[in-house]
């Protein structure tokens, strides 16, 4: 366990910390772009689908970052933990982060009048926020490459705007704005695969 | 040697997974805005709609812009843009009866009560006039209009709207251009037919297809090029090129403007080949009805609109990714198309271009508004064009210090002093 609560620690100090200043920019920033006080449901929906959720690419994707030099990568691999382990507490801690982080933000949401159903609403926005980052996560394990990373997410945000829940089915992911929720679980279950599938591509390329 | 060091760039980029995903991204993106594309025919007197149009009747849109403060007022909810992105505004009740008190003036309507008979007044009104019997019947309604007050100059009217406008926010229904181009109107037989004639006189058919076909891919060209761009500058580093290309005899703008110019070209040649789709299906009707197309309007469009954009984005990547050798670029360009496409959201039907990098026209008519508004987007494509080919040469200017041993970031100026240190 201390050797786990390390990794974290170490991930908490030297690979996450602007990726966490950029999120925190982002919904700080949120009042001046679009309203986050008196919303009705749907409109909160809106924010919190189409705004808030996009922390999970910027979050999640990073996890493999450390070890992009294959240098370090290889002499990662000759310690006694397995890498896999190592990708699972830092994924575990940013998952957190970005849990603490759309939680500070509900809160904000109810404290400025807004109504909406909170517990719903943040559960459906954080599966929106995995499955983005898990495909991220799912695309750099599988390419080997930062970029391809963000980009997959972008492009699946980038179809859902203007494809809708037509061309996306049950992996639509603003589908609360509509009143569905039945998406979110699709998107869920598709989070922990993508992450699941991301994780063993890494540890599979040597 | 910059036409071979071109060539060489061009062959990498086409190696480049990355590449081949933004063509896929790109064909996901036509097939399913544009796949399904059926040509618009002649109207025919007789139809059920004709679509909409701007008022250009002053009087109408001043009541018209009265209805919708009545409506807003009574839903106690207002629609305002305030930089370009949707923000619902609900007031305070100091707010609210000031609201109040600019509609009792500019209208007579000075409750929440009044405004609400007057709501439910003008939609019995419409059903009654349209024969409904159910409060199902699907119909399409005319929004609200309200009759301005006895007496209200359209001066102290201008006044009145621009305060309601300050008291939401900014970018309401109220501001000056909303109050003049926000009110549409169905179009008659005549009007579509006045429409269909400029689509065919003036932009030749296949001038609007290509404006269509234009809009919808720059939404992605606003943001693809980032990753190219940032893959191919990170390229150098990862494979621990770097230090042997810097010592090549080749200048950093010869090295730089060939890689900047194959990734330009070979983003637009995908361009150019998904339009040979909307172009035959325009050539095809073209046939049937007789009417004399122009054949290189697409690769004017894609050179005219899209290329600019590819040019700008394109340099932004290469720069971020030159100056901090990480994948900001990404960041930085994510944030600018964000910001660009929500702010083109309420000028989709085009005519209003302004400065955004991702300029939209969401239809294949309106000629009247794109040669209103060409003047406007032509500086706005040199403007993009010019900041591309600036970012270009800022990321030689970099390239330059870097292999003069300057700039250098990511614990390298350590690396520097040791290596100093040891001569």
């Amino acid at each position: 366990m201390e050797r786990y609560l390390q990794i974290e620690k170490v991930n908490l100090k030297y690979n996450v910390p602007l990726h966490i200043l950029i999120c925190v920019l982002l919904l700080l920033v949120s009042p001046l772009l679009m309203g986050v006080e008196n919303l009705k449901a749907e409109d909160t929906a809106k924010v919190l689908e189409v705004y808030a959720a996009l922390m999970g690419i910027i979050l999640l994707p990073p996890v493999f970052l450390p070890e992009q030099d294959r240098d370090i990568r290889d002499l990662v691999y000759t310690k006694r933990m397995n890498g896999g382990s190592v990708y699972m507490v830092r994924l575990l801690g940013n998952v957190l982060i970005l849990a603490a982080l759309l939680g500070v933000y509900v809160g904000i949401l109810l404290h400025n009048g807004c109504e909406f159903p909170a517990g719903k609403y943040f559960l459906g926005t954080f599966a929106e926020m995995l499955f983005m980052g898990g495909l991220g996560l799912c695309f750099y394990g599988l390419c080997d490459n930062l970029v391809i990373g963000y980009m997959a997410p972008i492009v699946y945000y980038i179809a859902a705007l203007g494809g809708g829940p037509r061309r996306l089915g049950v992996f639509y992911p603003f589908s609360m704005m509509k009143g569905s929720y039945t998406e979110k679980a699709w998107l869920a279950a598709g989070a922990l695969a993508l992450a699941g599938a991301g994780i063993l591509f890494r540890c599979r390329r040597k | 040697m910059a036409a071979q060091l071109f060539l060489k760039e061009c062959k990498q980029t086409a190696r480049s997974l990355v590449y081949w995903l933004i063509i896929l991204a790109l064909l996901f993106n036509f097939t399913t805005q544009l796949g399904d594309m059926e040509i618009d025919k002649k109207p025919e007197p007789g139809q059920k709609s004709y679509g909409k149009m701007k008022s250009r009747d002053s009087e109408l849109n001043m009541k018209s812009t009265l209805g919708k403060l009545t409506e807003e007022y009574w839903r106690e909810s207002y629609t305002t843009y305030p930089i370009g992105f949707y923000k619902h505004v609900t007031l305070n009740e100091a707010d609210d009866k000031k609201i109040g008190g600019i509609l009792n003036e500019a209208a007579g309507i000075g409750s929440h009560e009044a405004a609400e008979k007057a709501v439910e007044a003008w939609y019995a009104a419409q059903k009654e006039s349209k024969g409904l019997g159910s409060e199902d019947d699907p119909v399409y309604m005319e929004p609200l209009q309200v009759e301005p007050a006895e007496g209200l100059s359209a001066g102290r009217y201008a006044e009145l709207m621009d305060e309601a406008d300050k008291i939401l926010g900014g970018g309401s229904n109220y501001t000056k251009e909303n109050r003049e181009n926000g009110v549409e109107i169905p179009m008659t037989y005549e009007d579509a037919l006045a429409q269909y004639d400029m689509l065919i006189e003036k932009d030749r058919l296949t001038g609007g297809y290509a404006r269509l076909f234009a809009d919808y891919m720059v939404i992605f060209l606003g943001i693809l090029p980032v990753f190219l761009s940032v893959t191919r500058g990170l390229r150098d580093r990862r494979s621990m090129m770097q230090e042997l290309i810097y010592t090549r005899r080749c200048s950093s703008f010869t090295i730089m403007a060939s890689r900047y110019l194959a990734m330009v070209a070979m983003l637009t040649i995908p361009a150019l080949i998904l339009s040979l789709v909307p172009l035959s299906k325009c050539m095809v009707y073209a046939r049937t009805a007789g009417i004399a197309v122009d054949m290189l309007a697409f690769v004017k469009y894609v050179f005219g609109w899209l290329v600019p954009t590819i040019m700008a984005v394109t340099g932004v990547g290469m720069f971020f990714t030159e100056l901090t050798d990480t994948a900001a670029a990404v960041l930085v360009q994510g944030v600018w198309w964000f910001t660009a496409v929500f702010c083109g959201m309420d000028s989709l039907r085009g005519g209003s271009y302004g400065w955004n990098l991702v300029p939209r026209h969401n239809t294949n008519m309106n000629w009247q508004g794109f040669n209103d508004g060409f003047s406007q987007l032509l500086a706005n494509r040199i403007v993009y064009a010019a900041a591309g080919l600036v970012l270009m040469a800022l990321t030689a200017f970099i390239y330059t210090q870097k292999r003069k041993g300057r700039l250098q970031i990511r614990g390298k100026i350590f690396a520097n002093r040791k290596g100093k240190s040891e001569v």
